[in-house]
C-alpha cells in the first residue's frame, strides 16, 4: 500500500530501507561517477542508441528504490531506480539489462522492441535481513534473543484515527490497548505491555515519557515501533519495569525530492447509545415509584393518560449531533544528495466533536524535520526537530456535565421556558443546552506546544575498524496553557401571571476567569562507544557502552479572578477582589551507565548480556544507584545440519531471557526530614484571613528505593514453507518486589504518625503471548493474515497488613498469594415471584429485614445458610474491570491496484459495572434508561389489589426505597468481553501514464471504516464494552465512535 | 586527527559531566526549631492543629468531620430535631468515627510539646504554647472518650524503632480518660491568655474552662445515668466504658466550678439580653448565629470560614427550595413537629406548647391524616397557628407563609375542595370561582418549598430551616461557599451546663441553687419570656433543646444521659401539614398532624452509646460492648 510519501520505499522491512539508502548512496557514488568519466564515449555512441524506461517492483507490487540497472554489454553504462522504482536508461538496441538489488535475485532482461519495461524482482530469502530497533541500537531479527515485537509504518497506517493508540490496537502481540473515551483531544487510551502497567516511551533514541505525548504523535511520521516485552527492557533501567515502546521516525534518503500528500475526511458516530425513557414510559414509571411504596399515585389517572399522549423532549438531540466530522492533511517531502538527506513533514488534524454547538473540538498541527548529514567520510550527523501545536476546546462545564444533562433531563420538561428560545428553562439538575454553548456558559481551552530536538554525531574511528563514537544531545520543551472562563448565565421559569413572566435563576455566578501555565523542559545527553567485529568469520561480537543523563525542570502557575460584571474574557477586565494565584516548580534528574554485549557463533548460538547502572535524584544518596542486568540466549535450531533435511522448516529459534528491571517508586525526597510548609490544615484565626498551615514532619525512610521486577521469558520462533507461515510464542513471568506500602497498617492505630513508604509488597504477573502469520501470493493476488493473542493475570504475593481477627477475616480480606483481579459479590439466585416468597426468604435488608423488597426484586444465595443475606454471604465471583486477554487479527489482500485490510480486535475476562444512571432506576430521581420500563408493575396502578405483571427488572421505585436489588451481583456486574471489527480499509492505486505525464507518481484512493461491528453482552453493548465507566462509574464519558473515512494519497 | 581528538574530548566532557545533577533538594521543607522560634511560624503550625480539632462545625456529618457532600446527614437528623428531606437512614456503627484522625492530631501536638523546652522564646510565648498544647490535647481526648469510652493515653511523642509492640498502649479506664481531659483543661486555663492580641480566634483561658464544663458534664451524666443502659463484657468489667455512680457529684462539681470561673469573670454575658418584644427577641436570636463576630459578649469560641479558603454547605443545603438560587439540592434539613411542639407559648409559660389543630381530645396523638369529620381550627394565614410561640422558634425555623430573603415561603400539603374531598400530596390544579389552586401552593415547582418528594428539595415536615443561615446574600452556586461562622462555645451553653449540674447534684455551695435558677431564666428572658420558671431538670432539658437546637447538643445529651434507646425505639417523627380549606370563603388554612411521607422508623441500639474501636487486630485493644 502506498498511503504515504514513504510508501515508495517502505518495502518489506526496516532492513530493506536501510539497505536501500546505503546502496543508493554507494551505488550512486561509484556508478554515476564512472559514467561521468566516460562521458565522452557515451556522447559519441548516443546517436544509434535507444532510450528505455521501466519500473521495478517486488512481488507485492511495491516499488524498489535504488536497484542497479546496468547494460550487460557495456558494464560502465548503468543507473539506479528512483524512489518510485522507475528508471530511464539509454542503451544499444537489443541490449540486455542486468537488474540487481540487495536482498533480491539478480535478473537479466532483454530490451528488445519494448521501450517500457515492467520488472519484478524476486526476494532472495537467504540474504534477507530484517533489522529491529532495540535498546541503544538495531539488531537483525534473526539474531534477536529478547522478546520484541515490532510494527512497520504501513501496518500502522492501515487504520485512520486521531490517536496513534488506535492505529496500533490489536496489531502487536503483547501490546494491550484500551480506548477509554472517544473525546476529541483526550489521548487517554490505556497502553500497557503484557499487563505490566504503563511502559516507558523512547522516541528516536531518547526517553520521552508519557503515554499522552506518544498518542499525539503523527502516525504518518513514524517509520516503525518496537515493543520490548521482556527483561531486555533492563537496558532502560529504572523506568522500564513495565516494558519499553521505541518509536523511530522516518528519515530521508538520497534522490530526487518526492512529495507526498495524504488527506482523509471522516464522519464519526457513537458506536451505540442507550435509549432513555420517553415521556409515556417515564410517566408510568414515575407513577409506579410512588404507588409501589404505598404513596398516592404521582399522577391522577387522567393526567397519566394525558402525559402518555404528549410528545417527549429530545434532550439528546438538542445537545448532540448524530455525527461529527474529522479532517486530516499531511504533506511531506523526502530526498537528498551525497551530503545531506532529509525528511520533512507537516500534518494537520481537526476533530469537530459531537456537540451540536461545535464547541468541543480538537485541532492539531505537527511538523518534523529529520536531516542526515555526511560531514566527512567518517563523521555523520543527524538533526531531528519536531513540534506539535494543538488546542482542545470544550464548554466550561465539560463534556461530563453536558452529557449528564442530556441523559437525565426529563422527557416532560421543556428545553426553553414557555418554549421561547431566548429563555432556557430551569431543569431538575441542569439544563444541558446552555451548558453546551461556550458563548453562553463559558469554555475551557487547553493549548499544548511541544518541541523536540536532538543532534547526534557518529564518528567511525579510522584506525580501528568497527569502532564508533557517538554523541547525542537533545532538548525537549513542553508548554501547556489552560484558559477557563466560567460564565454566568440565566435559566428561567415561566409564570404567565407574574409581573416578570420569565423569572431568571442565575447559574455559574459569579463569572470566573482563570489561566494556568506549565512550562517544562528536558535535556538529555548521551555518549556511545560502539564496537563490532567478526573474528574468524564465525565469532561475531557487538559491544556498546553508553553514558546517559537526563534533567527535567518545570514551572507551573495559576491565576484566577472573579467578575463583578462580565465584560470580556480577559483577566484584566475581571474584578481584583477575591483573586487567587498559585505556583510551583518541580525538577528531576537521572544518570546512567549502560553496557550491551552480543556474541554470536556462526549466527547460530546467540548470547547477549546487557546492564544498566542507574542513579535517580529521588532517593537517599546512599540508596540511589541500582544495577539492572539481563542475560539472554538464543539457539537457531533451523541452522543445524540435522535440520536441513526438514526443508519445510525455514526458521526455528529458541529464545530465553532473564533479567531485573527497576521502577521508580513513591514521592521523591522521602529521606529528607522537616516540616512541610505546605499541606497542613488551614484555619481562620482572624476574620477574613486564611492561614495556610504547615504540616507536621513525616517520618523519613532513608532506605526507600525503587522496586525491582524480575522478568523471565521463554519463547520460540518458527517459520514454515519459506517463512510464509510464521509462529512466535512467548511464555513469561514477572515478579515484582519492594512495592511500596506503609507499615502503619500493622502498627497500632494509636501511633498517629504517617509512617513513610517502604518497599514491602510483592506481586507476580504470568502470561503468554503468541502470533501466527501467513502471507502468500497467487498470481497477482497476494494475501496475508496475522493473529496475535495475549493472556496474563496478576497475583499478589505479599501485601502488608495487620493480623487477621478470624479465619473469616482472613478468607474475606486476605490478599497474599491470591489473584488480585477478583471482585466479590452476591450470587444471584433469581427474582421474587410474589409477596409470599419475600416473606419466607432469607432477610437481605439489614435491620429492616425484607420490608423493602417487592415482587420482581433480586434475591441471592445465602452462602452460610444463617437466614440473613449480609456481608458474610459475598463470595469471589467476578473478574475485575481490567481485561486479562487481548487478541487481534489482521487480514490483508491485494490484487492489481486493489488492496484491502481488515483489523479485528477483542478483549476478554473482565467485567463492567456502571453506577447511578445506567444501573439504578431513577438515579438522581431524573430520567432513567428505557430498558428499565420492562419491569414488574401492577396491572392497574390505581388499584392496590390488582395483580403483579412480571417484567425483566424489579418494580420501579427510587433508590432509597429499594431493598437489596443493587447488591453487587451478576445482574449489574457484567462480563464485558467483546470482539470488534476495528477497521476495514479498501484502497485502489492508479498508476497510468496520464498521471505520470502530469508528474504524479501514484494516486491511491482509500476508504476506511472504524469500530463498525461489535459482539458482546447485550446489556453492555450500548455503553461500549471497551470504554471505561468513567468518573463515579456513571458512564458519562464521551462515547467511543465508529467512523467512515475517505481519503487519497498522492506522490509527485 | 584533530577531529578525532576533538570528538574524544567532547565525549569525555559528557561522560564525566556534572556528578551533582542528582543532588536536588525538596522545595517545600523547613527545619523545626526555625519554625517555632518565631510566633508567626508557630501560628502556621497552629493552623494545622486547630484545623484538626474535632469541632462539630457546619461540615460535621454522620461520615465525620469535613464530611463530603453525599447524603448530608447531620447529627440533628438522628434526634427529634429534624428529618432529612430525602433519606431515612439512621446512625450505624460506621458513622461518627474519629480514631486515626484523633491520634494523628495527638501525635502532631505531642511533636510541638516535645520542642517547647528547647526553644529560645519569651516566657509569655512559652506559656501560651504550653496552654494551647494542653487545650488541643484536652479537646482531642474529650472527643475520643465521648466516642469510645476509655482510650490509650499517649501523652508523649512515640518513636518507632522497628518494634510495633513497643508502641502499644492499653486503654485507660473511662474515668481516667475523663480525668486526663479535665487536667489538661486546667493546665490550659492556667497558661492561656484571657484574650489574644488582635482578637485572634485561638484558645483562651475561657475557652479552656468552657471545654472543661462541657466535658465534666458529660462525664457526670454517664456516672449518674450509666445504669439506664446496662452493658456487659470485658470493656465493662475493666471499667473501660462507664463510670461508677459515686463519681457523679465530683464531675458535677467540676462542671459547676468551670462554669462559675466564666460566669464570675464578667467577661461574658448574653447577646442582647433585654429585648423589647418577642419579634425583636426572635431577630436578635437569629442574628446571634448569622453574625457571631458581632456577638463577642456571648461568643466564647468561634470557628470561622472565609474565601479564598473554605466555606461550608449550609446555604446551599439548608435554604428552602424557593431561595436556593438554582442550587439543585436545597431543603435538606426539615425540622420535625416534635421540636416545634417543645417550644413554649407566651400564653402558657413553663411547659411545652404542642400544636393543637382541632379540639379533638386525641388531637396530639392522631397522626392518621385528614379526617373530614374533624373540626379543625381554621386560620387566615399559614403561620397564625404559631402565634405566641417562643421567639426562638421564629428565629430557628422558617414557618409556612413567612418571609425569607424577601420571598414568601410557601409550604402547603394540599387543599380541601368545597365539597369536602381532600386533595393532599397529589392531584391536578383545581379551579374554583375563577381561581386556580395548586396542591403545593404554586403552579411551578420553583414557586413553593414543601412536600413534593421530588429530589428531596422540599421539606417533608412542613418546616423550613433558618438558624445559622445568611439572610441577605443570595445562595452562591457551588460547594463550600457558605461563610457564616460557627459558634463552638457560647455563654448560654455555660449557663445551661451550670443549671443542669446544679440541679442534678443538688449543689448548695456558693448560692448555687439561686444562681442556677437565675441562669435558666436569663436565657428565657433573652427570648422575651417574662414569667420565671422553676429550676427543674425537665425545664433545663427543654431549654437546652430549644435554645441549643441544631447546635449538635441534643444528640450528645441523649447519649450522655442514656435516653437515646428509650426515646428512639421504632420511633416515627412527624410533620405538620398546612392545608388550604376551600369549604369556607375566603379560603382558610387548617393543619393536620401527620406522619412524614416515605420515612422509616428509627431505632437506637444500646451498643451505639460507644463507637466500635477500629484496628483491634493490630492495636491489641479491648473492643467496646456488643461489637
Amino acid at each position: 500500500m502506498k498511503n504515504t510519501l514513504n510508501c515508495k520505499f517502505l518495502l518489506k522491512g526496516f532492513s530493506k530501507r536501510i539497505m536501500a539508502i546505503t546502496v543508493f548512496l554507494l551505488a550512486q557514488y561509484f556508478i554515476v561517477n564512472a559514467v561521468n568519466l566516460e562521458n565522452e564515449n557515451v556522447e559519441k555512441q548516443r546517436q544509434d542508441k535507444i532510450t528505455v524506461s521501466g519500473s521495478i517492483t517486488d512481488v507485492h507490487g511495491e516499488p524498489i528504490m535504488g536497484a542497479t540497472i546496468v547494460e550487460k554489454e557495456i558494464s560502465s553504462n548503468g543507473t539506479l531506480s528512483n524512489l518510485a522504482g522507475s528508471f530511464t536508461i539509454t542503451v544499444s538496441p537489443n541490449a540486455t539489462l542486468i537488474i540487481s538489488y540487495v536482498g533480491y535475485n539478480t535478473k537479466e532482461v532483454l530490451v528488445g522492441q519494448s521501450k517500457s519495461l515492467k520488472i519484478i524482482l524476486d526476494e532472495n530469502v537467504e540474504l534477507l535481513k530484517e533489522l529491529v530497533v532495540v535498546g541503544y541500537g538495531t539488531q537483525d531479527k534473526k539474531t534477536l534473543t529478547g522478546s520484541i515485537s515490532s510494527i512497520e509504518s504501513r501496518d500502522i497506517l492501515t487504520t485512520t484515527h486521531s490517536s496513534l493508540a488506535q492505529n496500533l490496537q490489536g496489531k502487536v502481540s503483547g501490546l494491550q490497548i484500551r480506548q477509554n473515551t472517544g473525546e476529541p483531544g483526550d489521548f487517554n487510551s490505556s497502553i500497557n505491555i503484557r499487563g505490566f502497567g504503563s511502559p516507558l516511551y523512547i522516541i528516536d533514541g531518547v526517553p520521552r515519557d508519557g503515554s499522552d505525548a506518544f498518542q499525539r504523535l503523527n502516525p504518518q511520521d513514524i517509520e516503525n515501533i518496537s515493543v520490548i516485552k521482556d527483561a531486555a527492557a533492563a537496558i532502560y533501567g529504572l523506568r522500564a519495569g513495565n516494558g519499553v515502546i521505541i518509536v523511530t521516525t522516518k528519515k530521508g534518503a538520497k534522490g530526487k525530492t518526492v512529495f507526498n500528500y495524504n488527506t482523509v475526511y471522516g464522519i464519526q458516530q457513537p458506536t451505540d447509545m442507550p435509549q432513555m425513557a420517553n415521556r409515556a414510559q417515564f410517566a408510568e414509571m414515575r407513577n409506579d415509584a410512588d404507588v409501589n411504596i404505598g404513596l398516592n399515585p404521582f399522577y391522577t389517572r387522567e393526567e397519566l393518560e394525558r402525559q402518555k399522549s404528549l410528545p417527549s423532549t429530545d434532550w439528546y438531540g438538542a445537545v448532540m449531533n448524530k455525527s461529527a466530522q474529522q479532517l486530516q492533511h499531511n504533506i511531506s517531502a523526502n530526498g537528498g544528495t551525497d551530503a545531506i538527506s532529509y525528511f520533512v513533514s507537516f500534518g494537520y488534524l481537526y476533530d469537530k466533536g459531537l456537540l451540536k454547538s461545535g464547541d468541543l473540538n480538537y485541532e492539531k498541527y505537527t511538523f518534523r524535520t529529520n536531516i542526515n548529514l555526511n560531514l566527512t567520510p567518517n563523521l555523520k550527523g543527524e538533526i531531528n526537530l519536531s513540534g506539535r501545536f494543538d488546542t482542545k476546546n470544550e464548554p466550561s462545564a465539560g463534556y461530563f456535565s453536558v452529557f449528564y444533562g442530556a441523559r437525565t433531563s426529563l422527557p416532560n420538561s421543556p428545553i426553553y421556558a414557555n418554549d421561547n428560545i431566548e429563555y432556557p428553562a430551569i431543569q431538575g439538575y441542569l439544563n444541558p443546552v446552555p451548558l453546551s454553548y461556550s458563548d453562553v456558559s463559558g469554555y475551557n481551552q487547553t493549548r499544548n506546544k511541544a518541541f523536540q530536538s536532538s543532534a547526534t554525531f557518529t564518528y567511525a574511528v579510522p584506525f580501528l575498524k568497527g569502532l564508533q563514537l557517538k554523541g547525542s544531545a537533545s532538548y525537549d520543551n513542553n508548554m501547556t496553557m489552560g484558559k477557563s472562563l466560567i460564565k454566568k448565565y440565566n435559566l428561567y421559569s415561566y409564570d404567565p401571571n407574574a409581573a416578570t413572566q420569565y423569572i431568571p435563576i442565575p447559574k455559574n455566578s459569579p463569572s470566573k476567569i482563570s489561566n494556568s501555565n506549565y512550562d517544562g523542559y528536558t535535556v538529555t545527553l548521551q555518549g556511545y562507544l560502539i564496537y563490532n567485529t567478526l573474528i574468524a568469520e564465525r565469532h561475531k561480537i557487538d559491544a556498546t557502552l553508553v553514558y546517559e543523563q537526563q534533567q527535567y525542570k518545570d514551572r507551573n502557575s495559576f491565576l484566577m479572578r472573579e467578575y463583578s460584571f462580565y465584560t470580556n474574557d480577559q483577566i484584566n477586565q475581571a474584578s481584583e477582589n477575591n483573586q487567587r494565584t498559585g505556583g510551583v516548580e518541580f525538577e528531576s534528574a537521572s544518570k546512567s551507565y549502560i553496557g550491551k554485549f552480543n556474541y554470536a557463533y556462526k549466527d547460530k548460538y546467540l548470547l547477549e548480556y546487557a546492564f544498566r547502572y542507574d542513579g535517580s535524584y529521588r532517593y537517599n544518596p546512599e540508596k540511589r544507584w541500582g544495577f539492572f542486568p539481563v542475560v539472554s540466549a538464543g539457539w537457531r535450531i533451523a541452522e543445524e545440519n540435522f535440520m536441513k533435511e526438514l526443508s519445510f522448516i525455514s526458521n526455528l529459534k529458541l529464545r530465553l531471557s532473564y533479567g531485573k528491571v527497576g521502577e521508580d517508586a513513591g514521592a521523591p525526597f522521602q529521606y529528607v526530614p522537616g516540616f512541610s510548609t505546605t499541606g497542613g490544615g488551614n484555619y481562620e484565626f482572624v476574620d477574613g484571613i486564611w492561614t495556610a498551615g504547615a504540616a507536621a514532619p513525616s517520618i523519613v525512610n532513608p532506605d526507600l528505593t525503587w522496586f525491582t521486577s524480575t522478568i523471565q521469558n521463554v519463547g520460540f520462533d518458527l517459520g514454515l514453507i519459506q517463512n510464509k507461515l510464521n509462529f512466535e510464542f512467548d511464555l513469561y513471568q514477572r515478579d515484582r518486589e519492594g512495592l511500596l506500602a506503609r507499615r502503619l497498617i500493622s502498627l497500632p492505630n494509636t501511633f498517629g504518625g504517617q509512617l513513610p513508604d517502604e518497599n514491602l509488597n510483592s506481586d507476580q504477573v504470568r502470561g503468554f503471548d503468541f502470533s501466527i502469520s501467513y502471507n502468500d501470493k497467487i498470481g497477482e493476488f497476494s494475501y496475508g493474515a496475522k493473529f496475535n493473542f495475549n493472556y496474563a493475570r496478576t497475583k499478589n504475593k505479599y501485601i502488608e497488613r495487620g493480623p487477621f481477627l478470624s479465619s473469616m477475616d482472613k478468607w474475606r480480606n486476605g490478599f497474599n498469594d491470591r489473584w488480585s483481579d477478583i471482585v466479590w459479590g452476591y450470587e444471584y439466585a433469581g427474582q421474587f415471584n410474589g409477596h409470599e416468597e419475600i416473606q419466607y426468604a432469607p432477610l437481605q435488608g439489614g435491620i429492616l429485614g425484607n420490608t423493602k423488597e417487592l415482587p420482581g426484586d433480586f434475591y441471592y444465595v445465602d452462602q452460610n445458610e444463617d437466614g440473613v443475606i449480609d456481608g458474610n454471604d459475598v463470595v469471589p465471583l467476578f473478574f475485575n474491570g481490567t481485561p486479562k486477554l487481548y487478541y487481534g487479527l489482521s487480514l490483508q489482500a491485494s490484487w492489481k491496484g486493489f488492496d484491502i485490510n481488515a483489523q479485528l480486535q477483542g478483549a476478554g475476562n473482565y467485567t463492567l459495572r456502571f453506577r447511578e444512571l445506567y444501573a439504578e432506576v431513577f438515579a438522581f430521581k431524573l430520567n432513567t434508561p428505557a430498558y428499565f420500563y420492562d419491569r414488574w408493575h401492577k396491572a392497574d396502578p390505581y388499584d392496590p389489589n390488582s395483580e403483579w405483571i412480571a417484567g425483566k427488572w424489579p418494580a420501579t421505585r427510587f433508590v432509597e426505597n429499594s431493598g437489596a436489588m443493587y447488591n453487587e451481583s451478576s445482574v449489574w456486574r457484567r462480563d464485558a468481553s467483546y470482539i470488534r471489527l476495528k477497521s476495514i480499509e479498501l484502497g485502489y492505486t492508479f498508476s497510468n501514464k496520464a498521471l505520470k505525464k502530469a508528474g504524479i507518481g501514484d494516486l491511491r484512493v482509500f476508504s476506511t471504516i472504524h469500530n463498525i461491528l461489535t459482539i458482546c453482552d447485550p446489556f453492555v453493548k450500548p455503553f461500549d464494552p471497551e470504554k471505561i465507566e468513567g468518573l463515579a462509574s456513571t458512564g458519562f464519558t464521551y462515547p467511543l465512535t465508529k467512523s467512515f473515512n475517505l481519503g487519497f494519497n498522492i506522490n509527485f | 586527527m584533530k577531529r578525532i581528538q576533538l570528538s574524544i574530548i567532547l565525549l569525555m566532557i559528557i561522560f564525566t559531566g556534572c556528578e551533582n545533577i542528582l543532588d536536588l533538594r525538596p522545595k517545600d521543607k523547613l527545619d523545626g526549631i526555625a519554625m517555632f522560634s518565631d510566633p508567626e511560624g508557630v501560628k502556621l503550625y497552629m493552623a494545622n492543629l486547630y484545623s484538626q480539632l474535632p469541632i462539630e462545625d457546619f461540615n460535621y456529618r454522620r461520615d465525620g468531620f469535613n464530611g463530603w457532600i453525599g447524603e448530608n446527614m447531620y447529627l440533628s437528623m438522628f434526634t427529634e430535631e429534624a428529618t432529612h428531606s430525602e433519606y431515612s437512614a439512621f446512625l450505624d456503627p460506621n458513622n461518627l468515627l474519629w480514631w486515626e484522625d484523633g491520634y494523628s492530631l495527638i501525635r502532631d501536638v505531642n511533636l510541638l510539646d516535645n520542642v517547647i523546652p528547647t526553644l529560645n522564646v519569651s516566657d509569655q510565648q512559652r506559656n501560651s504554647m504550653i496552654g494551647e498544647v494542653a487545650f488541643i490535647k484536652a479537646y482531642a481526648y474529650y472527643y475520643l472518650v465521648k466516642l469510645y469510652g476509655g482510650v490509650p493515653i499517649i501523652d508523649e511523642l512515640q518513636e518507632y524503632t522497628g518494634d510495633a509492640d513497643d508502641l502499644k498502649v492499653p486503654r485507660s479506664t473511662e474515668k481516667d480518660t475523663w480525668d486526663y481531659v479535665l487536667r489538661q483543661c486546667d493546665i490550659a486555663a492556667r497558661n492561656l491568655p484571657s484574650v489574644w492580641a488582635g482578637g485572634e480566634r485561638r484558645a483562651t483561658k475561657w475557652v479552656a474552662y468552657a471545654l472543661k464544663s462541657r466535658a465534666a458534664l458529660h462525664a457526670a451524666s454517664i456516672a449518674k445515668y450509666g445504669e439506664r443502659a446496662a452493658m456487659s463484657g470485658e470493656a465493662v468489667t475493666k471499667l473501660l466504658v462507664g463510670i461508677d455512680k459515686s463519681y457523679a457529684d465530683y464531675y458535677y462539681e467540676e462542671t459547676i466550678k468551670a462554669c462559675r470561673a466564666i460566669m464570675d469573670s464578667s467577661s461574658f454575658t448574653l447577646y442582647k439580653e433585654n429585648p423589647a418584644n418577642a419579634n425583636e427577641a426572635a431577630e436578635n436570636y437569629r442574628k446571634l448565629f448569622e453574625f457571631p463576630q458581632n456577638a463577642t459578649d456571648e461568643v466564647i469560641f468561634i470557628k470561622g470560614y472565609t474565601l479564598p479558603g473554605s466555606g461550608h454547605d449550609n446555604e446551599t443545603t439548608f435554604n428552602p427550595a424557593q431561595t436556593a438560587n438554582g442550587w439543585p439540592h436545597p431543603g435538606r434539613m426539615c425540622p420535625n413537629l416534635e421540636l416545634i411542639d417543645q417550644y413554649e407559648s407566651y400564653t402558657y409559660p413553663g411547659s411545652s406548647a404542642p400544636i393543637q389543630t382541632s379540639t379533638a381530645p386525641n388531637d396530639l396523638t392522631d397522626y392518621s391524616g385528614f379526617n373530614v369529620n374533624k373540626a379543625y381550627h381554621r386560620y387566615d394565614n399559614p403561620y397564625e397557628i404559631f402565634k405566641n410561640k417562643d421567639a426562638r422558634l421564629w428565629g430557628t425555623v422558617i414557618l409556612p407563609g413567612t418571609q425569607w430573603k424577601g420571598v414568601d415561603i410557601i409550604i402547603q400539603a394540599g387543599l380541601i375542595k368545597p365539597d369536602g374531598t381532600a386533595q393532599i400530596l397529589t392531584g391536578d390544579p383545581f379551579t374554583y370561582n375563577g381561581k386556580t389552586y395548586y396542591t403545593y401552593g404554586a403552579a411551578n415547582n420553583t414557586g413553593y418549598s414543601g412536600f413534593n418528594l421530588e429530589r428531596g428539595n422540599y421539606t417533608r415536615t412542613g418546616f423550613g430551616f433558618k438558624k445559622f443561615l445568611d439572610s441577605a446574600t443570595p445562595v452562591v452556586y457551588g460547594y463550600r461557599q457558605g461563610l457564616v461562622d460557627y459558634i463552638d462555645f457560647r455563654f448560654a451553653e455555660i449557663l445551661l451546663n451550670y443549671a443542669e449540674a446544679v440541679v442534678e447534684s443538688n449543689y448548695m455551695k456558693d448560692d448555687a441553687q439561686n444562681q442556677a435558677y437565675i441562669a435558666l431564666n436569663r436565657i428565657r428572658h433573652r427570648a422575651a419570656h417574662t414569667v420565671n420558671i422553676p429550676l427543674t431538670i425537665q425545664n433545663v432539658q427543654r431549654e437546652r433543646l430549644v435554645e441549643l437546637a441544631f447546635e449538635n447538643k441534643r444528640f450528645w445529651d441523649l447519649i450522655r444521659r442514656r435516653e437515646f434507646h428509650t426515646l428512639f425505639h421504632s420511633k416515627k417523627r412527624h410533620a405538620l401539614q398546612p392545608i388550604l380549606d376551600l369549604r369556607v370563603t375566603p379560603a382558610k388554612y387548617i393543619f393536620v398532624r401527620s406522619e412524614i411521607q416515605n420515612s422509616w422508623p428509627a431505632t437506637f441500639y444500646e451498643q451505639q452509646y460507644y463507637r466500635p474501636i477500629p484496628g483491634i487486630g493490630s492495636n491489641d485493644l479491648i473492643q467496646n460492648p456488643q461489637y
